[in-house]
């Protein structure tokens, strides 16, 4: 894991890729600062940040749309995967040189504050609160973008469906209040939701049995639930809509609340996702 | 130190590999000979875990590849088709991540890196950029790549597709040389090239194994069916009397004759009935007729003839 870490960031730097990545973050966020602080005088860093957080839309799929793009285009996958290291090692390692790549660039960003606290009063661990939340975010969109470069086949396809990944999270808040809410529509989502693990655990194990019984227990849990709990379906897909919406929990975050929950959701979502991309290169092998 | 047992391998529908066995000595150099598309990479790609079998199993050293794969793998240095190079990195950089990657104590590392640059003779060019190598330097580069961490067993795929002579020459010196202390499995789709470097050579054809014998043995075998029996003439004269006085031949086979290159001579291809010597009937033939023998040879096999040979062989047997 380590030598891949070692060898991603290096590459990071060889290429253009990371400088562009430090490059385009410091100057959106500069003008931001500039204009949004600096010129009228304000002093709400924390305002700052969130409003900040619409440039991972920009520069997360620059960051991640060549990781395994390029090396299924070189062939050097072929290294990666007949080599004596796991799969995990393998993932994390690409996933962290990225969060390295991007905690590097935050880095800079402190800057910003530091100045500011020269001219006025900063209510510094709110400050910090904010930051340990936009990184949390940043590390789970990384992940996202991670999983996506590994069943795209291309660069820009890569890149394009990154930006719009992103892009849902953040409009799924808005969307969810036109979603159906009445207690069938709940239902037929549930079974909805059921069937995509369902159908990733048969084409995994190519066993009927297995996936069937699964199938008959998670059946019966919907059945016992839509007759004796039968409200819990009511608004079930703006709920299971709200879990994917990422930039909301970051908002307890910017008014300097470290939520324990808000930490493990972030941290699960990355996790997930880092899971879901060895699924997919261990699929790869077999198909 | 190869045991391949019933292995098979499909995409989606179409089957690569079709219910194969094998198995490798150590110390052994294997070469897997077949056209393209006849599943020679795609056999490599599950020796070295790079592709799970559809069904089968292979062991590396009695150690499963699909059950226990990090150890598996420790025992392999793998050449693909295409070497597998980082281009924005130099050649040390890359060789360096490379006995990283794989795990090889530092205590080792940069004795055995210079051993392996000695070996492939990349020395040169260590200090340059992998996208700005040439062809045959990243051929060597890919070579290695396999060799990092000294595995008893190297897997190389073509590994002298797209070389000029001189380059090819030297590569096959150097497998030669690590043979004497690696069991190797290479692959071609070019004959003469395994003939010249291994005991053993596997012919795979559409996804089976046709045939697996010694160099010798396989073109004695070839060369039986057809050497001396089929020749392959060029002769001054028109063509129907070239067919008019080879027909006369008792122990005729087949023939065919046509237009040569150029105007006023004739080209003729005759086997044989018994597989017999026949040139000097050809000679006594066409000298009782006045027509002078510009060439004659053994009709060159080629390695699309060899396989039809070969499978049509297995089918009647």
């Amino acid at each position: 894991m380590l030598a891949i870490f070692k060898k991603e960031l290096k590459t990071y730097f060889l290429t253009l890729t990371g400088w562009i990545f430090l490059a385009v973050f410091l100057l959106v966020s500069g003008i931001l600062f500039s204009t949004q602080l600096v010129f009228p005088g304000n002093s709400q860093y924390t305002m700052f940040l969130t409003g900040l957080l619409f440039i991972y839309v920009f520069v997360i799929p620059l960051l991640t749309m060549r990781i395994f793009t390029d090396e299924k285009r070189f062939g050097t996958d072929q290294l990666l995967l007949t080599g004596p290291s796991n799969l995990w090692g393998i993932v994390l390692g690409k996933f962290l040189a990225a969060l390295a790549v991007f905690l590097i660039t935050i880095a800079v960003t402190f800057i910003y504050p530091v100045l500011l606290s020269f001219h006025g009063k900063l209510d510094w661990p709110m400050i910090i609160g904010s930051y340990f939340g936009f990184i949390l975010l940043g590390a789970a969109f990384i992940a996202i973008g991670v999983f996506i470069s590994q069943v795209s086949e291309g660069v820009v396809s890569a890149a394009v469906l990154t930006l719009c990944a992103i892009v849902i999270t953040f409009i799924i808040d808005f969307m969810q209040q036109y979603m159906p809410t009445t207690e069938l529509s709940g239902l037929v989502w549930a079974v909805i939701l059921i069937a995509i693990p369902l159908s990733w655990l048969y084409t995994s194990g190519k066993n009927w049995a297995v996936t069937a019984a699964v199938a008959l227990v998670l059946a019966a849990v919907l059945l016992f639930t839509w007759f004796f709990g039968r409200s819990l379906f009511i608004g079930l897909i703006g709920k299971s809509m709200g879990w994917l919406s990422l930039s909301r929990r970051f908002g307890s975050f910017s008014i300097g609340i470290l939520s324990l929950d808000a930490i493990l959701y972030y941290l699960s979502f990355s996790g997930f996702f880092l899971f879901l991309t060895v699924q997919s290169l261990e699929k790869r092998r077999w198909s | 130190m190869i045991r391949a047992v019933n292995l098979s391998r499909h995409f989606g529908r179409i089957e690569a590999v079709k219910n194969i066995d094998f198995h490798i000595r150590k110390g052994e150099i294997i070469g897997f000979l077949g056209p393209n598309g006849a599943g020679k990479s795609t056999t490599m790609n599950m020796i070295t875990g790079y592709l799970a079998p559809s069904a089968g199993r292979i062991s590396i050293d009695g150690i499963d590849i699909v059950d226990s794969p990090e150890d598996a793998k420790k025992l392999i240095g793998y050449m693909p088709e295409h070497p597998p190079l980082y281009l924005d990195l130099t050649v040390d950089e890359y060789l360096n991540f490379v006995t990283e990657f794989k795990k090889v104590p530092k205590s080792r590392r940069k004795a055995g890196l210079e051993t392996i640059r000695d070996l492939v003779k990349i020395d040169d060019v260590r200090k340059r950029l992998i996208k700005n190598l040439s062809k045959g330097y990243r051929q060597r580069v890919g070579l290695a790549q396999a060799l990092v961490g000294n595995p008893p067993l190297l897997i190389l795929d073509e590994p002298t597709v797209g070389l000029d002579p001189k380059q090819i020459i030297e590569i096959r010196e150097l497998i030669r040389d690590l043979g004497k202390e690696h069991t190797v499995v290479l692959s071609s789709h070019i004959l003469p090239e395994i003939q010249a470097t291994c005991h053993r050579i596997l012919i795979i054809d559409k996804g089976r194994i046709v045939a697996s014998d010694s160099p010798e043995n396989l073109s004695g075998r070839l060369s039986g069916a057809f050497g001396a029996a089929r020749q392959k003439l060029l002769i001054k004269g028109d063509a129907y009397a070239v067919r008019a006085a080879l027909e006369k031949i008792p122990a005729l086979g087949s023939l065919s004759a046509g237009k040569g290159p150029e105007d006023g001579l004739s080209e003729a291809v005759i086997t044989a009935a018994d597989e017999g010597d026949i040139r000097e009937d050809v000679f006594r033939a066409l000298a009782a007729a006045d027509l002078p023998i510009l060439q004659m040879g053994p009709m060159d096999l080629s390695l699309e003839e060899i396989f039809l040979n070969l499978t049509t062989d297995e089918e009647e047997a």
